[in-house]
């Protein structure tokens, strides 16, 4: 539902401030709306100065975009001090993003009820509301929320512990895998990262452990916990030790009746013969047996390569350079897979070695409308653009997650400007972006150009630069300065200086 | 694992000029999540399938205890095709369809993605090119002014057999070119995209640039998609559909590649109905299409449907298969001996089978391939796309 933005006003103004914030909320749409006002970025007008190159680099990689706010905090507390805070997200209150995400009821029901709530009694099952919910819920957290690193991280686990949504009954445990598994451990510690993902009913379906029983074993879980999650495919594992794991996770299920969606273990389903595994020998224990190999995966030198090389490449570089990737890992090992201190040494140790990364899809959109401090009435209008891009939020098919280098979305470029153009032509219901205020605060569309390049690129814009611009507005026939600048923002955030984070 | 780095000093392979006359028009479907050839080019003719499949295997062609929709079709008195795959037979039939039988990739890891990774990029190991073997082939036969559709990568991303020399249109829709849909708009945007992509030179650059004279050229064809042919209803089958407007328009294309997922049948695979067939409807619906759309341009067209492994022989607890070795490839074209499965069959007796119960890999895949650009691409160069390979003669390509 979109409103223009006079009603959106009037509307606004007919809530007290308190009775939004207290009380019962009712999940209407008024309310949200009314919310909505509550939470708006500060209007684009005077422009700050441009941010030491350290810092801008700094905020580009941990936030999903610098925000007018983000740049003001950093320039007073500088780079260090803004990434300790950022390791710390529950000291930043987070309020208004919270507010924001009522709209979203299934966010917060346990797996039955989200079954129930999708259950309609003659129809088919209605599968999309849980999964959109969930979808735009991650979205705005990462358009609003003041703990951007952490959504950083969030993004990070869930890819690396992906579940499709697209997959059976996943598409409604995601929101519980969310919930459980990858916010409350994505600053904690590894292992316990890891058993939660284990017990986690969207991860056993997505692999199929389900269906992994006694006597009939099912090798896809037990595979990629050790090819993917842990040790990595050059982790020394062996065909024989995915059997064997595939075993000990026998049993490893999900509720179908009574708490429909909840883990169980199904001693009627284990295998209770004697393992080896990694050199090993595993004695019977029932459930016991796959939850110490989880403790000792978790606590494996490979699995400690394999994530260090993975958050290096996430944080610092597409190719980042062996001796941070090994402090990272050394971090993980020592540190007892403790994710607040490893990130820490791999930030605070690596800062200087951050090189340019080409923005995924979801980077490119986020980053759109944070740096131009748009209100986004609607999250729901970015998943078309997204799923365009092949970025819909835990849309990718394979366990190995959304690919993460450079090379792997230079394809997506024409989407990426019909999308720019989408957005600066007012075509995304419900999001607006008040370059009027920035116009006014210039004094010439020069040098308003000159803000948008401070604003999109972190310096005003390079006299070649510039002069392009002012050429391709000069040719382009468009009347009004708003306009044009609009054209101008266009042309920014299409251009390759913006691709790049 | 090296990839060609995308960075302002990013490397690319350098273009040689080349005067031949032009190959065959390359399109590869790669079935992505490791496609059960024994189920697909059915081996009806031995009793260690059925056997190692009581519930999974498809009944043989004369079996009247089966439903006449249920039993493999038969090839050649013991091969069979699944008969979801029906709409194959016309193409077997007029010698456009050829299968290479226990055909596959020395990989043994039984990881899809070390093994897509391997097989995209045309090696036997980590060490080799980081490139797709593909884009190999084209930076060998380069051109001064290719059509940006020159490697059209179908989907959101190029597939690593195209990647890593030189530009991949990636389209997973014809129209997705277009920057507005008002053509003033457009032509406005257009213009100011290409002289921001123009300040300075970069291998971002280069693919904005690119990317804007892809759409331009695709407002000049016209585009007639024949709508009355039985294309599936699915991306897979709308980007088939629209690959044969771009080949009817002379639009420059040399290689594409498609993907089709869904084949990692774990759990609950089926025999002749169920999820698997559902695929294989899918499949043998759309290049049953393909084959009919593009009937005057057959004998100019290769292609290669492969997968980055098979599927274990005995069926799993869930009634699905675990993750396998040996598979099958299919070859459409105008020049390859069809009608006919070639390789060699290994048996799938206890003592013929490799790792945990595995059909053997008794043809490399890169045999086919190698034969592929030699035959039908013109294209001689095989040290350089597949280096260290020495490949074995299978007279599957027809010269």
């Amino acid at each position: 539902m979109s409103l223009p933005r006079r009603s959106f006003l009037r509307l606004a103004g007919t809530l007290t401030l308190g009775s939004a914030l207290t009380g019962c909320l009712a999940h209407g749409r008024l309310q949200t709306l009314g919310l909505a006002m509550l939470t708006v970025p500060e209007p684009l007008g005077e422009i700050p100065p441009p941010l030491p190159e350290r810092e801008w680099n700094v905020l580009r990689r941990l936030t999903y975009g610098p925000t007018l706010e983000e740049r003001r905090h950093m320039a007073e507390i500088g780079a260090a001090a803004w990434i300790e805070e950022q390791l710390a997200p529950e000291s930043l209150s987070d309020e208004a993003a919270e507010a924001r995400l009522s709209a979203y009821p299934s966010l917060e029901q346990p797996a039955s009820v989200l079954f129930d709530l999708s259950d309609e009694l003659f129809d088919d099952q209605d599968r999309s509301t849980v999964p959109a919910e969930l979808r735009q819920a991650t979205l705005l957290r990462r358009l609003v929320s003041r703990r951007q690193l952490f959504e950083r991280l969030v993004e990070f686990w869930g890819d690396h512990f992906n579940v499709s949504l697209d997959k059976g009954d996943c598409c409604y445990w995601k929101t519980v895998d969310d919930r459980q598994v990858i916010r409350p451990h994505a600053l904690g510690a590894f292992a316990d990262l890891l058993s939660a993902s284990a017990h986690s009913p969207a991860m056993l379906v997505y692999l199929d452990n389900q269906s992994n029983r006694r006597g009939a074993p099912n090798e896809n879980y037990a595979r990629e916990l050790m090819e993917l999650h842990t040790l990595g495919i050059d982790g020394g594992y062996t065909q024989l030790d995915v059997e064997e794991l595939a075993r000990c996770l026998t049993g490893w299920t999900v509720k179908e009746h009574w708490w429909r969606g909840e883990f169980t273990f199904d001693t009627d389903q284990h295998d209770m013969g004697t393992k080896q595994i990694l050199g090993e020998r595993i004695e019977p224990q029932g459930e016991a047996e796959a939850q110490g190999l989880l403790t000792r995966l978790a606590e494996h030198p490979c699995t400690a390569d394999h994530l260090a090389r993975k958050l290096a490449r996430r944080f610092i570089a597409d190719d980042p350079p062996k001796w941070l990737v090994e402090h990272t890992a050394q971090a993980l090992l020592h540190s007892q897979g403790n994710l607040r201190q490893v990130l820490g040494a791999l930030l605070l140790d690596g800062l200087d070695a951050i090189q340019p990364r080409f923005k995924r899809p979801g980077d490119f959109v986020v980053s759109s409308l944070r740096q131009l401090q748009a209100e986004v009435g609607e999250p729901a209008v970015l998943l078309e653009p997204l799923a365009r891009m092949g970025h819909l939020p835990f849309g990718w098919p394979t366990p190995d997650g959304y690919p993460d280098r450079s090379s792997d979305w230079t394809g997506t470029l024409s989407a990426r400007w019909q999308f720019a153009a989408a957005m600066m032509q007012g075509e995304l219901p419900g999001t607006s972006i008040r370059l009027d205020r920035l116009l006014a605060a210039s004094p010439s569309l020069s040098a308003a150009c000159n803000s948008l390049g401070i604003l999109l690129l972190g310096q005003p814009l390079a006299p070649a630069i510039a002069q392009r611009l002012l050429a391709a507005i000069a040719e382009s026939g468009l009347a009004g300065e708003q306009e044009a600048l609009a054209f101008a923002a266009i042309g920014l955030l299409a251009s390759a200086w913006f691709q790049w984070y | 694992m090296t990839h060609l780095p995308l960075t302002p000093s990013g490397l690319r392979l350098r273009f040689i000029r080349e005067d031949a006359p032009a190959g065959d028009l390359l399109l590869t479907v790669f079935l992505r999540g490791a496609a059960d050839g024994l189920n697909i080019v059915v081996p009806h003719g031995d009793t260690d399938y059925y056997r190692q499949r009581p519930n999974l295997a498809i009944a043989r062609p004369d079996d009247r205890s089966a439903d006449p929709g249920d039993r493999c079709l038969d090839l050649d008195g013991f091969f069979g095709l699944h008969p979801a795959l029906a709409p194959l037979l016309p193409a077997w039939q007029a010698r456009h369809l050829a299968c290479v039988h226990a055909c596959g990739a020395p990989d043994e890891s039984r990881s899809h993605f070390r093994a897509m990774e391997l097989m995209e990029r045309g090696v036997a190991s980590e060490t080799g090119p980081a490139s797709g073997w593909i884009a190999r082939h084209l930076a060998t036969r380069a051109d001064d002014a290719p059509s940006p559709l020159r490697a059209l990568a179908w989907g959101t991303a190029p597939q690593r057999s195209l990647s890593g020399a030189g530009p991949v249109a990636t389209l997973r829709d014809l129209q997705e070119i277009q920057l507005a849909r008002e053509p003033r708009q457009a032509a406005r945007l257009s213009h100011l995209i290409d002289s921001l992509y123009s300040v300075e030179p970069g291998p971002l650059e280069a693919i904005g640039r690119e990317t804007l004279q892809l759409s331009a050229r695709l407002q000049h064809i016209s585009l007639d998609p024949s709508s009355d042919l039985p294309y599936p209803p699915t991306e897979f089958g709308r980007g088939l559909q629209q690959l044969a407007c771009l080949v009817r328009a002379d639009a420059g294309v040399e290689a594409a590649a498609i993907d089709l997922g869904g084949w990692d049948t774990h759990y609950a695979q089926g025999g002749a109905k169920g999820v698997m067939a559902r695929q294989l409807a899918e499949l043998a619906s759309g290049l049953a299409a393909l084959h009919e759309d593009l009937a005057p341009f057959w004998a100019r067209l290769s292609v290669v449907v492969m997968t980055e492994f098979g599927r274990r022989v005995k069926e799993n607890g869930s009634l699905g298969t675990d993750h396998g070795h040996g598979s099958v490839m299919l070859i459409l074209g105008g020049h390859v001996a069809g009608g006919k499965v070639h390789g060699t069959w290994p048996g799938l007796a206890a003592y013929d089978l490799v790792g945990p119960g595995d059909l053997a890999v008794t043809t490399d895949y890169r045999d086919l391939l190698a034969e592929l650009c030699q035959r039908r691409l013109r294209n001689s160069a095989l040290d350089q796309i597949f280096p260290g390979f020495t490949p074995t003669t299978r007279d599957v390509f027809v010269a």
